[in-house]
């Protein structure tokens, strides 16, 4: 995926310049040409003037002197807003720097919400006057993040409790007190369970990432008590209500029972973590067409909006310093996010800081079994059983 | 000739219009640039946005001699008046706004090692989202000299009044729980008023914009304000004795 956006920013650019080069070539020569009326040539200029309208990128022309001999209507587009005016004062000053240099570029930043990175390029043509495409690389920007973030993150996962195993085992290899022995052992058990907890979930992760999933007869009912039972788990003692909201007809749905049970597990499990004590998570099913959604909600501290996007990268965290005590290890989202794509649906989430936050599972509704199907389908039921 | 003399002063109005609103453009760029330095404890980026501030007087004392000037040699009247004067006085309001970003930017050094709660940082960033919103509004209404658009101001600022009301209340109830103490109280209730005044700055900016547009000014005594004046008491008429 990652290959595919930065392919299609690298052809976008090229197309763009090229197209541009093409144009600026046809008005200079057709400024010195003796005008033989509207010929081949003409309609050739006006297609490409068209064709470089229909760009989304914004491309912009100037003549030796610095002013505009073109613009397409992507640049247009931000004209008489206020991002507008801040792109076109760079656009100016990167045009002077490059009527007195070579090419030039920038980069500038919207703060927004939502926060967008603009690069603007320009270059020198060869038969004089200048070039410049402005491109929203947010995306791209983001892409890159992701990728440095999770390489930074994987090695901080996994490196703190074996660097914190190493420390302890040495430790205890001179030390001959057996009470301080065994505190430091106990330490150390911790610490290896929480590299085995990571790798688990990273295993886990790729497990449902490249297998089919299996296609069991789910009772939702069920999903949802192991996940409010393993809610309850991590839940103890701090006083949170965890409720199932109004169950109507027992749901049945065609899909992974294990990575399902994980989905929502990981989802109470994260609600309990991210509630004020005494607060209340709710989890509901309910079919809404075209969608099964198993929705959780708390109203625990919430996301930031900024980080709404990025809640479901592999170890993201939106608050790097609290994610110690919330003892996770940074897959659980990423985890439901998988499983919800290889059912054919997504995840969504809604949330505002300091209100809470409601996860939303959405599963196409053709994963609906009807009595008629299960019928129809005794192998399936079957197996079902045999599970049970 | 008197046709492009006109022309040319014409250009110049648009340009000063247009640097004016660059200037205010930037602004609105500095307001969720202090809101995140004030939730992300950045006291490097903090350091930048003081530095910068001094840019801000110089480029508004620049613009508003360009004012003097044009009104000096060109002597202009109605609707180019207007907007020569107005100018002036949306130069101060911008100028007053990127002041206040650089208050919020010093807040943060004075709160900074604070835990802020989850509440609390929920309203701060509505309340920058909101500031923010009010600014790109009276920025572009002014660039495009859009009188309606103008007049909107005044209902998404009560918005912000609202909030600012509403952190105050979660200033209090945070205080009370012993998560922040009073120093940090205090702060937070002086960065809720520079929020605030953002917003009071860009609904001026905004009756510039209408007064330029078609010479509306706001009636008085101001009707929908917060802060009516007190109520009209009858005085005994001059020349009685009680």
């Amino acid at each position: 995926m990652l290959l595919a956006v930065l392919a299609a920013t690298i052809v976008g650019v090229t197309v763009g310049g090229l197209l541009a080069t093409v144009l600026s070539r046809r008005t200079v020569d057709s400024a010195h040409a003796t005008p033989v009326g509207p010929s081949a040539s003409e309609a050739t200029g006006s297609s490409v003037r068209d064709a470089v309208d229909r760009l989304e990128i914004g491309v912009v022309m100037f003549d030796s002197a610095g002013d505009v001999t073109f613009s397409n209507s992507a640049a247009r587009v931000m004209n008489g807003t206020h991002a507008g005016l801040i792109v076109n004062d760079h656009l100016s000053q990167v045009v002077k720097r490059v009527r007195t240099g070579g090419a030039w570029s920038r980069e500038i930043v919207l703060h927004g919400p939502p926060r967008q990175i603009i690069a603007i390029e320009a270059k020198p043509l060869p038969r004089g006057g200048i070039v410049a495409t402005i491109q929203d690389v947010s995306a791209r920007a983001l892409v890159d993040a992701m990728r440095k973030d999770f390489v930074a993150n994987i090695s901080h996962e996994l490196k703190t409790p074996v660097g914190a195993i190493a420390v302890l085992a040495e430790t205890i290899a001179d030390e001959r007190d057996p009470t301080v022995t065994s505190n430091l052992s106990a330490r150390l058990v911790d610490e290896a369970h929480r590299a085995i907890r990571t790798i688990d979930d990273l295993l886990e992760l790729s497990r449902i990432e490249t297998k089919v999933p299996a296609d069991d007869c789910v009772d939702l009912a069920t999903i949802v008590d192991l996940a409010i039972e393993r809610g309850k788990a991590s839940a103890l003692g701090r006083d949170i209500e965890i409720t199932a909201l109004d169950p109507g007809d027992p749901i049945h749905v065609r899909g992974d029972r294990r990575q399902l049970e994980s989905a929502l597990g990981n989802l109470v499990e994260n609600a309990v973590k991210y509630s004020h004590d005494g607060g209340a998570v709710q989890v509901r099913v309910r079919v809404d067409e075209p969608w099964i959604e198993l929705m959780v909600a708390d109203q625990g501290v919430g996301i930031p909006a900024r980080d709404l996007d990025r809640v479901f990268e592999r170890f993201y965290r939106v608050d790097k310093a609290r994610a110690r005590d919330t003892g996770g290890t940074g897959l659980g989202l990423s985890i439901v996010r998988h499983v919800a794509a290889n059912h054919g649906g997504d995840v969504a989430v809604q949330s505002a800081e300091g209100e809470g936050s409601t996860f939303v599972v959405r599963l196409p509704a053709r994963l609906l079994v009807t009595s008629a199907d299960s019928e129809r389908k005794p192998l399936a039921a079957a197996r079902e059983d045999g599970r049970e | 000739m008197s046709a492009e003399l006109r022309a040319n002063f014409h250009e110049q109005l648009d340009q000063i219009r247009n640097e004016i609103a660059r200037m205010s453009a930037d602004v609105t760029e500095l307001v969720p640039r202090a809101t995140e330095i004030l939730l992300d404890a950045d006291l490097k980026g903090a350091e930048h946005v003081i530095l910068g501030d001094d840019d801000y007087d110089a480029r508004s004392i620049e613009l508003e001699e360009q004012c003097f000037r044009v009104i000096a040699l060109q002597a202009p009247v109605a609707q180019d008046l207007r907007s020569l004067v107005s100018a002036i006085k949306i130069i101060a309001d911008v100028e007053r706004s990127a002041d206040l970003c650089v208050n919020i930017c010093k807040a943060t050094r004075r709160i900074y090692g604070h835990e802020l709660d989850a509440e609390l940082r929920g309203v701060i960033r509505k309340m920058g989202e909101q500031a923010h919103a009010l600014f790109k509004e009276c920025t572009e209404a002014y660039l495009n000299l859009d009188g309606p658009r103008a007049a909107a101001l005044h209902d998404m600022d009560s918005y912000l009044d609202d909030l600012q009301r509403q952190f105050i209340q979660v200033i209090f109830e945070s205080h009370a729980a012993e998560h922040i103490d009073l120093q940090v109280a205090v702060q937070l209730a002086v960065v809720a008023r520079f929020f605030e005044r953002i917003g009071d700055h860009a609904v001026n900016v905004g009756e510039r914009v209408r007064y330029i547009v078609d010479a509306w000014v706001p009636e008085h005594p101001y009707p929908e304000s917060d802060n009516d004046p007190p109520e009209v008491v009858a005085l005994p008429e001059l020349g009685t004795d009680d």
